[in-house]
């Protein structure tokens, strides 16, 4: 294309849209190449969270204790009894919404906020929580640990 | 820089011969007259169709095909991941597009009669990809696994006719469940895009030895310039890239200001909620098997309308074969009414189910 | 005066009983023989109100009562029947109460017709451990030859005799094993304990007794919703007799209680969201043992369901001081009947603030200090909270994904309600770790929300520098097609 002929005004003009189409196709192709690589990064949070959530190995649960496990946008408390035995209750307290937690030297699930206690099968028995703590599926598959909704 | 991509050009031209191929392509020639915009739909939907490869693609890092991960998966993306809204919501939009686009090119290549010989393989290619188009509409419309999907999913494949064989081939099992996902799953990413490659390799071969087709109204005019065209390469390509340009801005636009919703998880107990809509290119088939009665003469009216929409889709499939005055360089005026009879419908039907 | 009374009775009766034979004895000779035999109750009988209506032995027992000879009289053919048994004894009662001809017109009695009834469908109606048969019958609080109006004081269902009627079973822990073995059977004694059951054997007949609360012929378990004691009914129950204004100001007592507690938090979630989880009277005041609790004991009242609150004020310094100055300890300041739900108003030295009563900045600046940065940590939280929960709702209505920040947000108000306890504590340094904790959280919280809106914005502004990049490129791309068909033109035309 240099062997046209042209006039100096026409040349500078060509001079310009060349730059023009270069910088904008340089500038194209990264407003379409950094978002490709920003999507290719890891994010900080690796995998995927899912409905029935994998707390963790049997094994590394301690018999008589009890922990908080995020299932989705909600807190399920996990129990280990004493005997083994596994129960998950949903740890929103049906007071007024506090989170709930285990105490072993009561063996009950306590509320802090105003001292409900429900006991290790979910039942409100003693302060002010008018309801049941509603009960999660607990599963054990391979030694994984996995919580699941009650249907 | 510039000799240096000269250089460049000569190594490669040096082994592959690439002279021969811009050569090739020099001496094609698009023609100019009034339906010449119709040419570029065909191009759209190609366009449309790799960014649905790489979008896809990008997709499959991060999803997860299975009843529990799907939909959180696509949370996953839309939430944590970089950029993942973007990518998911362009995978959703340009998926429509792609099927709007495919359509318009179909029609086009309908009523211009450019599919008369010795065009006829060009054609049914061509259907066969809308087809597969529609089934990388339904088996990708399920993967999020969402209310919405999933009620579709359940009354789109409960086809009668074909009956239960099919269902559970398409279901894989007797139900809509996660081997349903599974296995759309399957045909989503390695069965259609196969089968979908392989007519386009076809498809677009034909058209470069072939060329573009023109109406028979000019066909008849000699070659002496009176009649005009445009080189391929680079007129036209240049002209078919600035369309993509800007389909792609479309796409940006679109993603970021409506992006694609996502909806409740699928449920596979809960009841069915109101206004489960099938996509809005099968809609007129949704919307006319409502219209059915129960039972025409002895025939269920389900199967009676789904035997008629079959019938008609092979012979639209054919028209090539059945239309010999076309490919005879006659007019055939009943094709033309055939085809605005079929846009009407779909039309109405179209509108008449968003009504409803 | 009393022994006086009594004589008179017993020489009227004596009259009765002399005047009352010689009519009846031409009629009625099964009570003639019976008398003979020194049959006590045909004794009894001469005393019942039914006798005195007319009423012959062989009205409940069958039979002929106009024959002398006892074989003719108590002949199967005349229809004597004995001593009725179970079921029959009531049926054999309610032949005449349940019958508007024999009640209304013939005695032209105001007694309801529906006792029978009430009794079937009552707790007393279902079948006895002896099969068959209800566990009560009329003659099981009424008696069976005796019987007198409920009026009379030597009725065993006169107000002052009906706790001792009831106990006769329900005290019994033999006899309610079979029935009801989780019952109690201490409610006669903690009724005598109560305010109501020291004023009933005083003689006081018009406070509570057994059947005030519970009803009379058709009692349900208090765990029935029809029942008067089930819990959304029981304050009406109560309020039956301590609404009314007259009766109450015969004790000095105030007669607002019922509507007080209706307003208050405590009966607008029983009575109107029916959580029967929230106290109703008996629950503050005892059941059986009604009593207004004493000043030290109302924070363990309360604090069967408000532990944590009564715990921490009972190891704060509130505790030494409230006794000594002989202050209701929670009353003082939620007050009782019309508490109301406490909101964060109730703390600090400002308008509607209980703290500055005592803590005046003059006569105890350190109280009324502490009060102050209570309440202002407090406020601090609660704006913090709000602001948090701002961000969020924005980040959410612009379509961004913020359940992360939602699931924290639920900390924050944790924190805030354990705050409201820990001000029980009165303790600067334990509130203010827990609110502070909470004005962390919500830090983070509104960080996160605000990042989720930034990047909101950060879509629209990328967008419209992708557009402008494009539609730049588009339109050089549109020029150098057109220089490019320029020069094929005029290469064509030379």
């Amino acid at each position: 294309m240099n062997d046209t002929v042209a006039t100096g005004n026409d040349q500078g003009k060509r001079d310009f849209l060349k730059y023009a189409l270069g910088g904008t196709l340089l500038a194209w192709v990264v407003s379409v190449v950094y978002p490709l690589i920003a999507y290719l990064k890891p994010p900080k949070q690796a995998e995927v969270e899912v409905s029935s959530v994998k707390v963790g190995k049997i094994v590394d649960i301690p018999k008589d204790s009890g922990q908080i496990v995020k299932f989705g946008t909600k807190p399920v408390i996990l129990v280990r009894k004493a005997d083994g035995e596994l129960r998950a209750f949903s740890a929103t307290c049906t007071h007024l919404d506090c989170t709930v937690q285990f105490r072993s030297d009561m063996e009950v699930i306590w509320c802090a906020c105003h001292n409900g206690k429900y006991d290790l099968n979910g039942r409100n028995i003693s302060g002010p929580p008018p309801r049941p703590l509603e009960e999660f599926r607990v599963m054990v598959q391979n030694d994984d640990v996995i919580i699941s909704k009650n249907v | 820089m510039k000799n240096r991509i000269n250089t460049l050009y000569k190594w490669i031209d040096d082994r592959v011969h690439l002279r021969d191929l811009v050569e090739f392509m020099g001496k094609k020639y698009v023609p100019i007259h009034e339906h010449s915009i119709w040419y570029y739909f065909g191009g759209v939907s190609l366009f449309l169709f790799i960014i649905q490869v790489v979008t896809g693609i990008l997709l499959l890092l991060y999803y997860k095909g299975s009843e529990e991960l799907a939909f959180e998966s696509i949370q996953f993306i839309m939430s944590k991941v970089e950029f993942g809204w973007l990518i998911r919501s362009i995978h959703s939009w340009a998926a429509n597009l792609f099927v709007g686009a495919a359509v318009i090119h179909m029609f086009s290549v309908y009523f211009t009669k450019a599919y008369r010989k010795p065009r006829e393989i060009t054609w049914l290619t061509g259907m066969f990809m809308l087809f597969l188009g529609m089934g990388f509409g339904f088996s990708g419309y399920l993967l999020p696994w969402n209310e919405l999907a999933f009620f579709a999913t359940k009354v789109g494949t409960d086809i009668p006719v074909i009956g239960k064989p099919i269902m559970i081939l398409m279901r894989g099992g007797e139900d809509v469940t996660g081997a349903t996902l599974s296995r759309m799953f399957g045909f989503h990413v390695a069965i259609f895009p196969g089968l979908f490659v392989l007519f386009l390799s076809i498809h677009l071969l034909l058209v470069q030895r072939q060329g573009m087709s023109e109406p028979i109204e000019f066909e008849d005019s000699p070659p002496d310039g009176s009649q005009r065209t445009m080189p391929f390469f680079p007129n036209f390509l240049l002209r078919d890239l600035l369309l993509w340009l800007l389909i792609l801005n479309v796409l940006a636009v679109l993603a970021v200001l409506f992006p694609w919703e996502l909806g409740q998880k699928a449920d596979l107990f809960a009841s069915a909620p109101v206004g489960i809509k099938p996509e809005w290119y099968f809609l007129f088939m949704f919307q006319t098997l409502k219209y059915i009665p129960a039972q025409v003469f002895f025939i269920d009216g389900e199967v009676l309308g789904v035997l008629l929409f079959g019938f008609a889709g092979l012979l639209w499939m054919i028209v090539p074969f059945w239309d010999r005055k076309s490919s005879a360089g006659q007019q055939n005026r009943l094709v033309n009414y055939v085809g605005i009879f079929v846009v009407l419908y779909i039309l109405l039907f179209t509108i008449l189910g968003y009504i409803a | 005066m009393k022994k006086m009374w009594s004589c008179r009775i017993i020489l009227f009766t004596f009259l009765l009983t002399v005047f009352e034979q010689q009519v009846a004895s031409t009629q009625d000779q099964c009570l003639v023989c019976h008398e003979a035999i020194e049959d006590k109750n045909a004794a009894l009988f001469k005393g019942d109100v039914h006798f005195a209506n007319g009423l012959t032995c062989a009205s409940c027992h069958g039979g002929d009562a106009t024959k002398e000879d006892a074989e003719e009289s108590m002949s199967k053919n005349a229809g004597f029947m004995g001593v009725p048994s179970g079921n029959a004894i009531s049926s054999v009662c309610s032949n005449c109460h349940s019958s508007a001809t024999v009640m209304v017109k013939k005695y032209n009695s105001l007694l309801p017709l529906d006792q029978m009834s009430s009794l079937t469908s009552s707790v007393h109606g279902e079948s006895s451990t002896k099969g068959g048969q209800r566990i009560a019958q009329c003659t099981s609080c009424h008696g069976a030859h005796g019987i007198v109006s409920k009026n009379n004081r030597s009725s065993s269902v006169h107000p002052l005799n009906v706790p001792a009627t009831c106990a006769k079973c329900h005290s019994s822990a033999q006899y309610l094993r079979d029935y009801n073995p989780a019952l109690p059977v201490d409610q006669l004694d903690k009724y005598r304990t109560s305010v109501h059951g020291k004023q009933n054997a005083k003689g006081d007949a018009s406070v509570a007794e057994c059947a005030s609360c519970h009803g009379s012929h058709d009692i349900l378990p208090a765990a029935d919703v029809r029942s008067r004691v089930y819990a959304t009914t029981l304050p009406k129950t109560c309020g039956s007799c301590h609404s009314n204004t007259n009766l109450m100001r015969k004790y000095a007592l105030p007669s607002d209680q019922l509507e007080k507690y209706s307003r208050s938090v405590h009966g607008i979630a029983l009575l109107e969201k029916k959580d029967l989880g929230a106290p109703a009277c008996n629950d503050c005041h005892g059941n059986h043992g009604a009593v207004p609790p004493g000043v030290e004991s109302i924070s363990r009242v309360c604090g069967t369901c408000h532990a944590l609150n009564a715990e921490l004020f009972s190891a704060s310094p509130h505790k030494k001081a409230f006794d000594q100055r002989k202050l209701p300890e929670c009353e003082t300041c939620h007050s009782h009947h019309d508490v109301v739900a406490a909101t964060d108003k109730l703390l600090g030295v400002g308008k509607g603030a209980v703290c500055a009563w005592c803590h005046t900045p003059e006569k105890a600046p350190k109280g009324f200090e502490v009060a102050r940065t209570m309440r202002l940590l407090v406020d601090s939280l609660q704006a913090s909270e709000n602001h948090a929960v701002l961000r969020v709702e924005e980040a959410e209505q612009k379509g961004m994904e913020v359940g992360e920040a939602r699931f924290k947000l639920r900390e924050i108000r944790q924190a805030r309600l354990e705050s409201r306890t820990n001000v029980h504590s009165f303790n600067e340094s334990q509130f203010r770790e827990v609110a502070e904790r909470g004005l962390a959280v919500s830090t983070v919280v509104s960080e996160e929300a605000t990042q989720a809106i930034d990047q909101y914005y950060f879509r629209r502004w990328g967008l419209l520098i992708a557009s402008l990049i494009i539609t730049s490129l588009a339109i050089s791309l549109y020029a150098f097609i057109r220089r490019i068909e320029k020069q094929q033109a005029s290469r064509a035309r030379s």
